[in-house]
């Protein structure tokens, strides 16, 4: 190609180029980078009932969060969350992967079932849990089955001996989110060669564990990084079951104190109390948060691109 | 907690109760086709000059969402210039109110309750103009207190509510008890009308934190907010939390109702024998029950206290940044000064409230007998309420220590000097 | 998988079939409720089906004008399928323009994309609802819908898509004198339909079950989406079971029947958005 119609080429391209991307990236600009860059400026505001910056308190809602009881609260609490809904997504996701990536006639249906839930928001599936499946009265699905064994009912969401309010918020998002994760920890699967698993077989090895030990588990390697990393994001950022199930501030706060997670927390101080400049300072504590986990995880695990 | 939880503890309604009717239905089905295709803007109504927009909570009793449009058409009948476009909002509606009065579209009148922060924000107009001596005098002085900021009047107080502990009599009788007089005695008489499936008291489904957080101090002469200092970092604050823990932990709680506190169904459908309820419930609870009810303020702490109940209610305001002040303030003043018969029918015609006006309050009939009567006692006698300077973050920093006292089972003192510690940081936080 | 295995894998199906039970208990729940009178709910007599389905509960849900269950649909349906249509256009867009169109400065625009990728939706809340107050979007539909068209996450899944899509195609089309926007508009994009399908449709039912940013948009009622009414009923109306639960019914049903209909493509989404394809 001669040179100048190269440079003709190049900039056509380039304008091209503009052309393409200037609607998302002016919709990210407005909407995500803007909205950054104005709660960084709030964060260091006083705003009380107001969004717009400009009595600046330097760090001080940074400082205020970060000695308020109730927030740091909020973190260990959202930890505990995360230790509890992580491992058991990964388990039980992997598990019925496992299963239904084994068993011949039937895989569809079962597939279906369990991945089904990620259609249900999780506002319908909290007031199953809460009003349904786990209502603290006789006619609650889960006492009227124990009641067949004998039990009492149980007041599953009030009371905080024993916390039974972490068997309803783990299991709500537990049935909401395993049959995604099933989804990829199938794709997965299937993208395992065969040879490695004829190979074991001619090496004499024993099928069962010793092949998921030494075969399967390092093989998915990659998609396991990937699950706990949305997973261990997603919990982070935890709101709407226990918005729902808990409640917010106001009605039921004795049970919202019990277990309440950050944002739940931001959302009484920004949009209850109208504390914008605190509100959006502890939005860009979380956010770090999420970041050092994510690495930490990362130093741990790998990051899962690198062994592809 | 009181202040800004009030908004979120009202009675809410019964989807049942408004079926509309057919015609109802179709325009909702129209109202919702239109909104689709001219976006979700208030138009102006044709042939009014100016359009007032009104905000209410969702109210439970029936009746009211046609009784507050019956009065706006009233008065664009009386002013045909003004119409007055009534937004009914359930779900948590002191969260949306605040939000929306950040923004340019929000409502020109609402109803709520005055913060500080509100006023500071120049959010809410000074009514003083419409209280001349000769009304002024006809609202009790705590419900001009609860509505001024810094000697501004910026609340019009359309209704009183109160809490009451209804007890079913037949309950009582057959046990062989006395209506409760101090707490010791609540809790024994909670026990003892435990039986089968049914708990003796109902404090709603958190175990009574929301409904009587500052209601269980009150009864032993504590208080919370006080010329600007924070005052709960007591013993006897204290002990009457642990006291209130006593009784959590006594069994006899009823917890996990479909409804709450603020609803008289726990009650009326006999899972529990008493309940922690609202002045608002009483003409619901006695249709079911009839005489077999009765209701007092909540028991002394011990022979120190006494008797403790909640001022509450809602106060209408005007929105310092809608476009139509005066206009606003006209129609309020009609509404809820001048239109006596209004406020009769509000208070008295749906569920029981106190009607604000003393005259009113004097003479009205349905609160000069029984239960009603006694309320109306002990909420002239008892009646407190927290200051505007109280918000809902002190609410939650006093919430979750009294969630650790009554349900983790800590110690109050400490909980307590954490919280008091917390709440002074917002104090002065909301006086900078 | 031979025929004989089927004896030994019968633990395994009866350990599914066990699991598939519980993970239908709840939409079990829905149904048994929505069709009960309050009374029978709340029985202590346990009934799994009642003797008498009360078809009148949904009509009864429409007619109900302090949750506008019709104004919800309407609102989630506009808003999901606006989303979806925007979302997907942008984001190919984007994608393609990422993958093929050199240009100086690409990488600066990929990399603030991958970047705005990192910072958490649900973090950023407070200060979009400044933005959009300022914007004039509150209680709009408008509102509601224009964050969710803008996604990083979907631009890099195109722009991924389109790396290895095969150059000769764009080379021959180039050759016949397309302009950049000619090859992706008839020679890209119907060959996008799989990875349009399977983003879409998760991008649909993200949006038609968002509840945190419609319920700070959308304060007035007209603008509510389902799960703003649903959320409704749980948070402060005077409960009447039979009502919420036909409502979560119809909440429900539009996105499982997307679900049925269209599961193959959300499966490759699923895959594909979990990195795996």
């Amino acid at each position: 190609m001669p040179i100048l119609q190269k440079s003709q080429a190049d900039r056509s391209a380039t304008f091209a180029f503009w052309a393409f991307v200037t609607p998302a990236l002016l919709g990210l600009t407005v909407f995500t980078l803007v909205p950054i860059v104005w709660g960084f400026l709030l964060s260091l505001s006083h705003a009380q009932n107001t969004i717009h910056p400009g009595h600046f308190i330097g760090f001080r809602n940074y400082a205020d969060l970060l000695t308020d009881e109730a927030f740091l609260k909020s973190l260990v609490t959202i930890f505990v969350f995360a230790l509890f809904i992580v491992p058991l997504t990964f388990a039980v996701s992997l598990g019925l992967a496992l299963l239904v990536n084994k068993i011949g006639w039937g895989r569809s249906f079962f597939r279906t079932v369990f991945f089904i839930p990620s259609a249900v928001s999780y506002v319908v599936a909290s007031l199953i849990w809460k009003v349904s499946l786990f209502n603290g009265l006789p006619f609650g699905f889960v006492n009227h089955i124990i009641g067949l064994f004998g039990a009492h009912p149980v007041a599953w969401i009030g009371t905080a001996h024993p916390p039974w309010y972490w068997l309803v918020l783990v299991t709500v998002r537990l049935w909401l989110q395993v049959g995604f994760f099933m989804i990829i920890f199938l794709a997965g699967l299937q993208e395992i060669p065969k040879s490695l698993y004829e190979a074991a077989a001619v090496d004499g090895a024993p099928s069962g564990w010793p092949v998921l030990r030494y075969i399967t588990l390092p093989q998915l390697k990659a998609t396991s990084v990937s699950v706990l990393l949305l997973n261990l994001i997603a919990a982070f950022q935890a709101f709407d079951e226990f918005y729902n199930i808990l409640g917010g501030s106001g009605a039921s706060i004795g049970n919202a104190s019990l277990a309440r997670p950050p944002l739940v927390y931001l959302y009484s101080l920004a949009l209850s109390n109208q504390d914008f400049g605190r509100g959006a300072a502890g939005g860009f504590i979380l956010t770090a948060l999420i970041f050092a986990v994510t690495l930490l995880q990362g130093r741990i695990f790998g990051f899962g691109g690198s062994e592809k | 907690m009181r202040r800004n939880s009030v908004s979120l503890l009202q009675p809410a309604a019964s989807a049942a109760e408004w079926h509309g009717s057919r015609r109802d239905f179709l325009r909702g089905v129209t109202v919702a086709a239109g909104a689709l295709l001219v976006g979700c803007g208030h138009s102006d109504v044709p042939g009014a000059r100016v359009t007032l927009t009104q905000w209410y909570h969702q109210y439970g009793e029936k009746g009211t969402q046609e009784a507050v449009v019956r009065y706006a058409k009233a008065y664009t009948a009386l002013h045909p210039d003004v119409a007055i476009q009534v937004v009914w909002v359930p779900g948590d509606y002191g969260t949306k109110l605040s939000t929306a009065l950040l923004t340019r579209g929000g409502p020109d009148i609402f109803e709520g309750q005055i913060t500080k922060p509100m006023v500071t924000a120049e959010q809410v107009a000074p009514l003083d103009d419409l209280f001349p001596p000769a009304v002024r005098s006809d609202f009790s002085a705590r419900d001009l207190a609860q509505n001024s900021v810094d000697g501004k009047i910026y609340g019009l107080k359309m209704l009183d509510d109160t809490g009451i502990l209804y007890y079913r009599k037949s309950l009582l009788k057959a046990a062989g008890i006395a209506p409760p007089k101090t707490m010791n005695e609540l809790i024994a008489a909670a026990k003892a009308l435990t039986a089968g499936n049914r708990k003796g008291l109902f404090l709603g489904n958190d175990g009574g934190v929301a409904a009587l957080i500052n209601v269980a101090p009150w009864s032993a002469g504590g208080d919370f907010l006080v010329d600007n200092k924070i005052v709960f970092n007591t013993p006897q604050v204290a002990s009457a939390y642990e006291k209130m823990r006593e009784l959590s932990d006594s069994g006899a709680l009823l917890i996990g109702a479909p409804t709450d506190w603020w609803e008289a169904d726990a009650l009326v459908q006999g899972q529990a024998a008493m309940q922690w309820g609202g002045l608002w419930s009483y003409p619901t609870i006695a249709k079911a029950l009839g005489d077999d009810i009765g209701g007092m303020a909540w028991p002394a702490l011990d022979a120190a206290g006494h008797p403790a109940t909640f001022l509450g209610g809602w106060s209408a305001m005007v929105n310092a940044q809608g476009r139509h002040i005066e206009e606003s303030k006209k129609y309020l003043q009609w509404l809820w000064i001048d239109g006596l018969k209004i406020q009769e029918d509000w208070c008295l015609g749906y569920g029981f409230h106190v009607p604000p006006r003393l005259s009113l309050a004097r003479s009205a009939a349905p609160l000069q007998i029984g239960v009603a009567a006694n309320a109306v006692k002990d909420l002239n006698i008892w009646g407190r309420s927290l200051p505007p300077e109280w918000n809902s973050a002190m609410g939650t920093a006093l919430a979750d220590a009294v969630t650790n006292i009554l349900k983790e089972g800590r110690p109050a003192a400490p909980e307590l000097a954490t919280a008091a510690r917390k709440c002074e940081r917002e104090l002065s936080r909301l006086l900078e | 998988m031979n025929k004989n295995n089927v004896l030994n894998q019968l633990p395994r199906y009866l350990l599914l079939l066990f699991v598939a039970l519980l993970f239908l208990i709840p939409f079990y729940l829905i149904g048994r409720n929505a069709l009960m009178t309050d009374g029978e709910i709340t029985s202590l007599h346990w009934a799994w089906l009642s003797p008498h389905p009360q078809w009148g509960n949904f009509s009864a849900l429409f007619h109900d004008t302090a949750a506008p269950m019709l104004t919800g649909l309407a609102n989630s349906a506009v808003i999901a399928v606006v989303t979806l249509v925007f979302q997907m256009l942008f984001s190919s867009m984007a994608g393609y323009a990422l993958a093929r169109i050199p240009a100086r400065g690409r990488n600066v625009v990929f990399f603030l994309i991958l970047a705005t990728l990192m910072i958490p939706g649900a973090v950023t809340f407070v200060p979009t609802f400044a933005v959009m107050a300022y914007l004039g979007g509150v209680n709009t539909r408008w509102g509601i819908i224009a964050p969710g068209v803008f996604s990083a996450f979907s631009i890099f899944l195109f722009r991924q898509f389109y790396l290895r899509f095969p150059t000769e195609i764009e080379e021959a089309g180039r050759l016949d004198g397309l302009s950049y926007f000619g090859v992706y508009w008839r020679l890209l994009l119907p060959n996008s339909t799989n990875i349009i399908m399977a983003l879409g449709v998760l991008t649909f039912i993200a949006s038609w079950n968002a509840f945190l940013w419609p319920l700070v948009i959308g304060q007035d009622p007209s603008a509510w989406t389902v799960q703003v009414v649903l959320s409704t009923f749980l948070s402060s109306q005077k409960l009447n079971l039979p009502q919420l639960f036909a409502a979560a019914a119809v909440g429900v049903a539009p996105l499982v029947l997307v679900f049925l209909v269209m599961q193959r493509y959300i499966v490759e989404g699923a895959k594909f958005s979990g990195g795996k394809e």
